[in-house]
């Protein structure tokens, strides 16, 4: 299963990318790319919208933890949304949750952003 | 894949990262379903989410370069135990059972800290020249 990125800009010009598949050893590198790109244009606002991520491992982890540095040294803020039960498990096991601000709904990430 | 009196057993061999990580989590789906579990059965989800991680370990350093030795995998319930066995041929990776779960700064080296946590057991023994991984849960 691959990996597939959708990227869109919203009419308050936050990025909302969006992975469907797994994100693991073999999808990671295509949020990276798909990351790369957003991070090439101005300080950004970012959301991942995770409702298409069926499942997460280390590797997806930490592409996700390198577009936070790399959005985060262009004085940009990502926000996480809509992950499954099995990605908040991961997030809380790695207490990565507390540098993550995620949130429930695409919407509810948008809101104030 | 067989299905005797609640025990289910499913083996498989495989060469390359997709595939080996399609058939690790298609087995997982199989017993699922074998043995009636809803889809966020936490117990299951969080031995499904360790197998992911040694699986692609093994998927990505257990096969020495320039050979097509498969990965050689099993998985078994049986009286609410759900165990897996993962056999390859990488190199010795004892120096890394131990690691702790790294800093929130650190993109890698969360896996096996991750599978230990996640499993009742996590066995290593390296055989000749094969590393042995078992992966046990109670669910």
């Amino acid at each position: 299963m691959t990996l597939e990125v959708q990227t869109r800009q919203t009419e308050g010009g936050v990025t909302v990318v969006a992975p469907s598949g797994r994100l693991d050893v073999a999808g990671a590198p295509a949020l990276k790319d798909a990351m790369n790109k957003v991070a090439q244009n101005g300080p950004p606002r970012v959301v991942i919208d995770m409702e298409g991520i069926s499942f997460v491992d280390s590797t997806g982890l930490g592409s996700v933890i390198a577009a936070l540095k790399q959005i985060r040294n262009r004085q940009g803020e990502l926000r996480l949304a809509a992950p499954n039960q099995q990605v908040r498990v991961v997030l809380e096991l790695t207490t990565l949750d507390k540098v993550f601000p995620y949130f429930a709904t695409l919407e509810e990430a948008l809101a104030g952003f | 894949m067989s299905t005797t009196n609640g025990a289910f057993e499913f083996r498989a061999t495989f060469a390359r990262l997709d595939e080996g990580l399609d058939i690790l989590h298609r087995s997982v789906e199989r017993l699922r379903a074998a043995t009636g579990r809803e889809s966020n059965d936490l117990g299951l989800l969080l031995f499904e989410t360790a197998l992911g991680e040694i699986g692609s370990n093994v998927l990505t350093h257990g096969r020495p370069t320039g050979t097509e030795q498969p990965v050689e995998y099993r998985l078994k319930f049986m009286q609410g135990v759900v165990e897996a066995s993962l056999t390859d041929s990488g190199a010795p990776v004892h120096e890394h059972l131990a690691r702790e779960m790294p800093g929130h700064e650190s993109e890698a080296g969360r896996g096996l800290a991750m599978a230990r946590s996640l499993l009742d057991e996590l066995g290593y023994e390296r055989d000749g020249g094969l590393n042995r991984w078992r992966l046990v849960k109670r669910l």
